[in-house]
């Protein structure tokens, strides 16, 4: 039996190589024949006669999966330490197994343990209000026990898997591309991070898969396969974020989202959610508070005040707390000169606020300008 | 049929006495010309022909051998007509009655036109400083005339070959030069301080830039005022002194660009475009000339779009940055020209410009933005002090800004605090707190309590390396000279902390 489960799994992690939008048809087909091996034993005129599948289709199905060699791909993923799951695997998510097409094969670096977790999904060009949510939310989950689960993008994903590693926490990254192609770049210091910290990066696409659009949306199903609740920071109706709040919807997870301000472009995703039943996400008790029971057990909620905490401003010089101030009410944050103009005050006086609030966990800057942290 | 005039010729910027010497023998007519000679001096040949014969003389039809001596200096530059053909004239016989002591004490520069009237040419003033405290006397082309006064030396300017003929053989005087009178109108209106509304630390940074001779690097978006803060920033610099005037006007005058022979008296503002190459951005050539870093002598450097140049022109900024001169070595001979210069350089944040811009979105992804600065950083940063982020001024703050301070008071604050320096650096290399060596450093830049935590804090919080850190007590430095204070406080660093901004990690849109 054992070489038999060896020889489907083999199989697997053969048929996955086939580059398609969609897997259901794999997986009904899979069905159809009694497992991955049985079907690539079939020729494909058979397939498209039996399979309802196109016969080109079926032609490309055939070429790509012999061209595969998964035996050189399993000892290139044992090599970087790479563990290869099939929904024939212990270890394979249980969650994942209960979405419509669960990923054929599961790539996973770091840790996967078996915790309850949250998505924070948004979008690429978040706002600095988005981001810091986003943050807010990750850490509060990360530091409670849950696993924030993101995809590794640019904007609210940087920003929610960095709050949780900062936070201690476990976070968990759903790849569109190959564990061995990290995109975008950037965050390979951060992917790198995840793993270190517990987490883990999971990828369904074989190790060397490059960046490609179409894959994105498709690992967006991972992202809300593997929660227990989505929530959806900020994003316009066309963002990927969306895309994900809706395969939670599919999969009969919850979906939150965190109300912005209405004259923003990226605040109509979350709040055309909002207006159709998703719980608004105000804190981390307010994911948790949609998990279903028997998931709470072991979750320490250790709610964190939003904005800045008192004994933070306390600390403050006056001259900081009149700076802090002109600067939080700013929607974009300020730049030195703009603190100089607002305030009046001289360049040496404005450089001595500034320079006691960035290195205050108060304030960020970022290229120039200074926005508040929290 | 054998004869010797006195003429100049050009090493770098320092003239050098070479001597024309005729030789007319008889024979197949043949006109010949040795002494390491460039191919201007040898097409002398054929306007010497021309300006004699139309001068009203004959061209003897014989063997003539030109010899410029010393012969192992290469010879540049057209101002060698005219002495050729007076040698040819005296070797011909016909100039006998000067007696030729007059000869020996006079030196002659001037390009012939075929007409016989003598044109101006490049390097006059430089030449005749060679001649310096000596006693001798030299004949320049009329439109150099004011030029030459400069000098000091006592100079006649001729306008043709006949006249100066005519004066060597007993005729009447040449005219001496004269200094022109007058001064050129200084400071173009419209350049003030006063006029850039907002962006106050970015007009700080500049006037600690004055202070203490600090190069300067100003990144921001498009239209925040990069421009017209360094074209005002001139100004700010306290005005030349007579050395530096003549040093200055000496590389102008090298490359021919003396305008109405005067002396360079306001500081040079150089703003080559970022398609420069190396060798004109430097200096350089067959027959090297002085590169925009030379004709920044004394003066402003701007370098507008710098991570636009390409990399062999920021490279070869590294010498005169650290040596304040460029060495232009080539196969038969080797020139160095001063290059003491301010380098204010601007950059974008980012390829598309705007990075961390409140309105407008950036298009860059970040390993486009690491790539656009790391043109920009390495040795070339490293020897600029100040780093200033300028963001653009928006409406409101632009009509509520008050009108600046005026020029005439920074430059009045950035005289004083060089002077403190004058003293402190007396008998030192460093002529300001940008050149401070690693030992003056740390003599002069002690720390008082609590501020060295500032320094903490912004290495571990901030991210600054131990480099920034020498940077920034530098720039502490020259603010402590601004206030007069003999001692660096505690807020004098940590202003010159906000003047590092490229050492804070560029953070791309979107990302906490």
């Amino acid at each position: 039996m054992g070489g038999c489960a060896g020889e489907e799994r083999l199989a697997r992690v053969r048929l996955n190589f086939f580059a398609c939008h969609k897997s259901d048809w794999l997986l009904r087909l899979m069905e159809l024949y009694g497992g991955a091996a049985e079907l690539l034993k079939r020729p494909a005129a058979e397939i498209a006669a039996e399979g309802g599948v196109m016969p080109e289709t079926a032609e490309r199905l055939a070429a790509q999966t012999a061209a595969a060699d998964p035996e050189k791909e399993l000892r290139a993923a044992e090599r970087c330490g790479v563990l290869v799951l099939t929904a024939l695997d212990e270890g394979y998510p249980e969650l994942l197994k209960e979405i419509y097409d669960p990923p054929l094969v599961l790539y996973l670096r770091g840790d996967f343990k078996p915790l309850p977790a949250a998505a924070i999904v948004g979008t690429r060009r978040a706002t600095p209000y988005g981001l810091r949510t986003a943050a807010r939310l990750a850490g509060e989950l990360a530091g409670a026990g849950v696993a924030v689960v993101s995809g590794l993008a640019r904007g609210v994903d940087t920003a929610a898997h960095l709050a949780a590693v900062e936070a201690g926490g476990v976070t968990w990254a759903a790849l569109g591309t190959g564990l061995n192609r990290i995109y975008p770049e950037e965050n390979r210091r951060l992917a790198a991070k995840i793993a270190e910290a517990g987490g883990a990066l999971v990828s369904e696409f074989p190790l060397d898969k490059g960046p490609l659009q179409a894959n994105f949306p498709r690992r967006n199903r991972v992202i809300s396969g593997l929660s227990l609740a989505t929530v959806v920071v900020e994003g316009g109706f066309e963002s990927g974020a969306l895309i994900t709040a809706r395969f939670a919807l599919e999969q009969g997870r919850e979906v939150l989202a965190v109300p912005g301000p209405v004259d923003s472009p990226v605040s109509r995703g979350p709040n055309y959610f909002i207006k159709n039943g998703a719980y608004p996400a105000e804190t981390g008790e307010d994911v948790i508070a949609c998990f279903p029971p028997e998931r709470l057990f072991g979750l320490r909620l250790r709610p964190a005040p939003g904005g800045p905490s008192e004994a933070a401003l306390r600390a403050l010089s006056p001259d900081g707390l009149e700076a802090y101030g002109a600067i939080a009410a700013a929607e974009e944050g300020l730049s030195a000169d703009e603190v100089t103009c607002r305030l009046g005050w001289p360049v040496q006086r404005a450089a001595a606020a500034l320079f006691e609030l960035e290195t205050s966990p108060l304030l960020v800057s970022r290229n120039g300008r200074y926005c508040r942290a929290l | 049929m054998l004869s010797k005039l006195r003429t100049l010729c050009l090493k770098g910027i320092d003239g050098r006495e070479v001597n024309a010497e005729v030789y007319i023998a008889s024979g197949l007519p043949a006109y010949t010309v040795v002494g390491l000679p460039d191919a201007a001096v040898k097409e002398a040949k054929d306007r010497v022909v021309a300006a004699v014969r139309n001068s009203g003389f004959d061209f003897p039809s014989k063997r003539i051998t030109v010899n410029l001596a010393p012969a192992e200096i290469k010879k540049a530059g057209t101002h060698f007509d005219l002495p050729i053909a007076l040698g040819v004239l005296a070797a011909a016989g016909r100039l006998g009655k000067k007696p030729p002591a007059a000869l020996e004490d006079t030196f002659f520069i001037g390009e012939l036109a075929l007409d016989g009237s003598v044109r101006p040419v490049a390097g006059v003033l430089p030449m005749l400083l060679a001649l310096k405290g000596r006693g001798k006397t030299a004949v320049v082309p009329a439109g150099n005339a004011a030029e030459a006064a400069v000098s000091g030396i006592k100079c006649f300017s001729a306008s043709n070959l006949k006249e100066v003929a005519a004066w060597l053989n007993g005729g009447a005087e040449l005219p001496p030069c004269a200094a022109p009178a007058g001064r050129v109108a200084s400071a173009a209106p419209g350049t003030d301080f006063s006029e850039v509304k907002g962006q106050a630390f970015a007009k700080r940074a500049m006037e600690i830039a004055a202070a203490g001779f600090h190069n300067i690097i100003l990144v921001g978006p498009p239209g925040a005022g990069k421009s017209m803060l360094a074209r005002r920033f001139g100004a700010l610099l306290p005005p030349m002194s007579p050395d530096e005037s003549l040093e200055t006007t000496k590389l102008y005058s090298v490359s021919g660009l003396v305008q109405a022979g005067r002396l360079i008296s306001e500081r040079p503002f150089r703003e080559p475009h970022h398609t420069i190459s190396d060798a004109a951005l430097i200096g350089g050539g067959s027959s090297p000339r002085p590169g925009e870093v030379s004709l920044a002598h004394n003066g402003v450097l701007f370098l507008d779009e710098f991570p636009e140049f390409s990399r062999p022109a920021i490279e070869a900024l590294r010498e005169p940055l650290e040596a304040c001169r460029v060495t232009v070595a080539r196969v038969k001979e080797s020139v160095a020209y001063p290059a003491r210069f301010l380098l204010v350089a601007a950059m974008n944040p980012c390829p598309c410009g705007y990075l961390g811009h409140p309105v407008r979105d950036c298009a860059c992804t970040p390993v486009q933005v690491a790539k656009y600065r790391s043109k920009v950083s390495g040795p070339i940063l490293d020897r600029i002090d100040l780093q200033v982020q300028l963001s653009p001024v928006r409406y409101q703050d632009w009509e509520a800004a008050p009108r600046g301070e005026p020029s005439v008071l920074i430059a009045a604050r950035v005289a004083a605090a060089l002077e403190i320096q004058r003293a402190r650096f007396a008998g030192s290399r460093a002529k300001a707190n940008a050149f401070m060596s690693g030992a003056e450093l740390r003599r002069h830049c002690a720390l008082p309590e609590g501020a060295s935590s500032v320094l903490e804090t912004a290495m571990n919080k901030l991210g600054f390396s131990a480099r920034s850190l020498d940077k920034i007590l530098r720039i502490s430095r020259t603010i402590a000279d601004l206030d007069r204070c003999a001692a660096i406080k505690r807020e004098h660093v940590i202003e010159a902390v906000q003047y590092r901004m490229l050492d804070k990690a560029a953070v791309p849109a979107g990302v906490a």
